[in-house]
């Protein structure tokens, strides 16, 4: 083949590493350009593209851990993965406790469920019809 | 459709992701013909015909806004 015949321009894993390391940029770039869009059209463009060019990088870093190209970080150690579990859990907590304050000042809100890993938009807001009051 | 004319903002960001894109179909292309590795090539090969894709999406995205585009500034 084209390549064997000469000496290769760089290893394998360094080719495919540079094309990765990009995809990595533009996957972001999408992300940037679509929250600084004005035309709908335009937003859900870069959405689209966004979430194709993130596709394809994990489409190529699961081809180059398949040939054994990309080593993978070593793992957390458990400690330290307990040390940020209680910090935050007791962060969670302190915030629902500033939530649940502050929104007890406010009358009459329905409960929002958080069941579902799809965002839930917020609930469409209702103008008041003049002379309502 | 929901058709605006674009900011100035917008425009860039268009022109740099094709300038990105146009740098991955050459990329995905060059590593492809130098790689040694059957399943690498596969997906370079694979992934530089995407990005021609992306290429022409956002291309054909400016030429939908060609028309709209005010031709005097706006204030």
């Amino acid at each position: 083949m084209y390549a064997s015949q000469q000496q290769p321009f760089m290893p394998d894993g360094d080719l495919a590493y540079t094309v990765l390391a990009d995809l990595k940029r533009v996957t972001r770039e999408y992300a940037t350009a679509a929250t600084e869009s004005v035309c709908p059209t335009v937003r859900q463009q870069f959405t689209q593209l966004m979430n194709t060019t993130l596709a394809m990088q994990g489409e190529l870093y699961t081809a180059m851990t398949q040939q054994k190209m990309y080593n993978a970080a070593s793992p957390a150690l458990r400690q330290e993965i307990d040390k940020q579990f209680k910090q935050y859990q007791s962060t969670q907590q302190k915030t629902n406790q500033f939530v649940q304050q502050r929104k007890s000042a406010i009358p009459s809100q329905s409960p929002q469920a958080f069941g579902n890993w799809a965002y839930q938009p917020a609930p469409q807001w209702q103008q008041q019809p003049p002379g309502y009051m | 459709m929901n058709l605006m004319p674009i900011t100035a903002k917008e425009l860039e960001y268009i022109a740099d992701s094709m300038s990105n894109e146009d740098l991955l179909i050459k990329q995905c292309t060059a590593a492809a013909a130098s790689c040694t590795n059957p399943q690498i090539q596969q997906v370079l090969l694979h992934q530089s015909q995407v990005h021609m894709q992306h290429y022409q999406a956002l291309l054909n995205c400016l030429q939908q806004h060609q028309a709209i585009a005010p031709t005097q500034p706006q204030s």
